[in-house]
């Protein structure tokens, strides 16, 4: 399978920033951006879905992080 | 109070008016005691000019010091021009040593800092790889020129991408001062598998023209990315077979000796690496050959 070539890439691209966006403005509910999130499946590759979403939590739980601070959690394995 | 002398010496009249004054005024303030002690000072500076009136001529030998002190405003004093050139002359001796010094400091500074790099050693083991042209290439093709060597992989989501067009347009803004020397861009790739000459030429050639990739055996890669340090991990496969791989994400610039030089993350824009990369260039030597250190 060849890497998608740059157009593609800004396809995809593309696709991920408006799904990114309905998200933000329906307050991260999937439910009701099902239809771009079929979009930018179709216009993706599956790796790059599963990375850009890993990326999305990141960059949530980042945001948390500068605005909340670091809680620690509290069922920790190790001591 | 007053220094010792004073009172051995016939006291002018003039003394004697300015310390009744200061009796009467007595004890007002700080400031009133200031100007006092001020004119004082100055009628004391009088009363050394008219000392010649008292000392007999010529001056017998205890009288010496102090006429000779008198004795300033009779003789003339050294001319201007050779003061000048006298205190010309001390500056431009300590400018001089202050030049050296600073020099010797600056080599020292560098035989250190060379030291170090070589200790540190990144980047000096050799790589060998193949072009997308199918010629095999060491570090040695490279020497005498300037590399900005960026590792990575074609099916890169995001990251690579975004890297190499800055690595892109950083080269361009080199490119466009004519005295800076060559300067070579590189992609390595992290994945051989998939990244063979043919997909390498396909990807690289949305990016600056002169961007040579390299590709090669896995055993190859690996050697080459063990000796800059880079973390390469491939991702489990889907059902696809598609697979990320998990890398440093790093430019490394290496000077024309081979040494490694500097190497900037995802957080330096392309103005920034220019700068840098022309910063490195300006301060660069070359270096002697290993053995003559």
């Amino acid at each position: 399978m060849a890497a998608p070539t740059m157009e593609e890439r800004k396809a995809c691209w593309g696709a991920r920033d408006e799904f990114w966006q309905c998200l933000d403005s329906h307050g991260d509910d999937a439910a009701k951006c099902e239809k771009l999130r079929r979009a930018f499946e179709s216009r993706c590759p599956q790796q790059w879905v599963k990375h850009f979403d890993k990326r999305r939590d990141f960059l949530k739980y980042k945001k948390k992080l500068e605005t909340e601070g670091y809680h620690p959690p509290e069922a920790a394995g190790k001591s | 109070m007053w220094p010792r002398p004073f009172p051995r010496w016939p006291r002018p009249s003039r003394y004697f008016r300015l310390r009744r004054r200061r009796r009467g005024s007595g004890g007002g303030g700080r400031r009133s005691q200031v100007s006092g002690r001020r004119s004082q000072l100055r009628v004391m500076l009088r009363c050394l000019r008219s000392i010649p009136r008292l000392c007999p001529a010529p001056c017998p030998s205890r009288c010496l010091p102090r006429c000779r002190l008198s004795a300033a405003p009779d003789t003339p004093p050294l001319p201007l021009r050779r003061r000048l050139a006298v205190a010309g002359a001390a500056a431009g001796a300590a400018a001089a040593i202050w030049l050296y010094l600073r020099h010797e400091k600056e080599q020292r500074q560098r035989s250190r800092r060379l030291a170090e790099l070589r200790r540190v050693a990144l980047g000096q083991g050799d790589f060998h790889l193949r072009d997308t042209a199918g010629v095999e290439r060491s570090k040695a093709d490279f020497l005498g020129r300037w590399v900005l060597l960026y590792f990575g992989f074609t099916h890169c989501p995001d990251v690579c991408p975004e890297e190499l067009q800055k690595l892109s347009r950083a080269v361009e803004l080199l490119e466009r001062d004519p005295a800076l020397p060559p300067l070579q861009p590189l992609f390595v790739t992290v994945d051989p598998e998939r990244d063979n000459a043919a997909a390498l030429l396909r990807y690289l050639r949305d990016f600056h023209p002169r961007l040579l990739g390299l590709t090669g055996t896995t055993e190859q890669v690996r050697a080459a990315a063990r000796a800059f340090r880079v973390y390469v991990s491939a991702g489990p496969r889907d059902a696809d077979g598609d697979y990320v791989v998990d890398h440093s994400v790093l430019t490394f610039l290496v000077d024309p000796d081979g040494f490694f030089r500097d190497c900037y993350g995802r957080s330096r824009t392309a103005e920034e690496m220019a700068r840098s990369v022309r910063a490195h260039m300006d301060a660069y030597e070359p270096l002697p050959p290993a053995g003559e250190e």
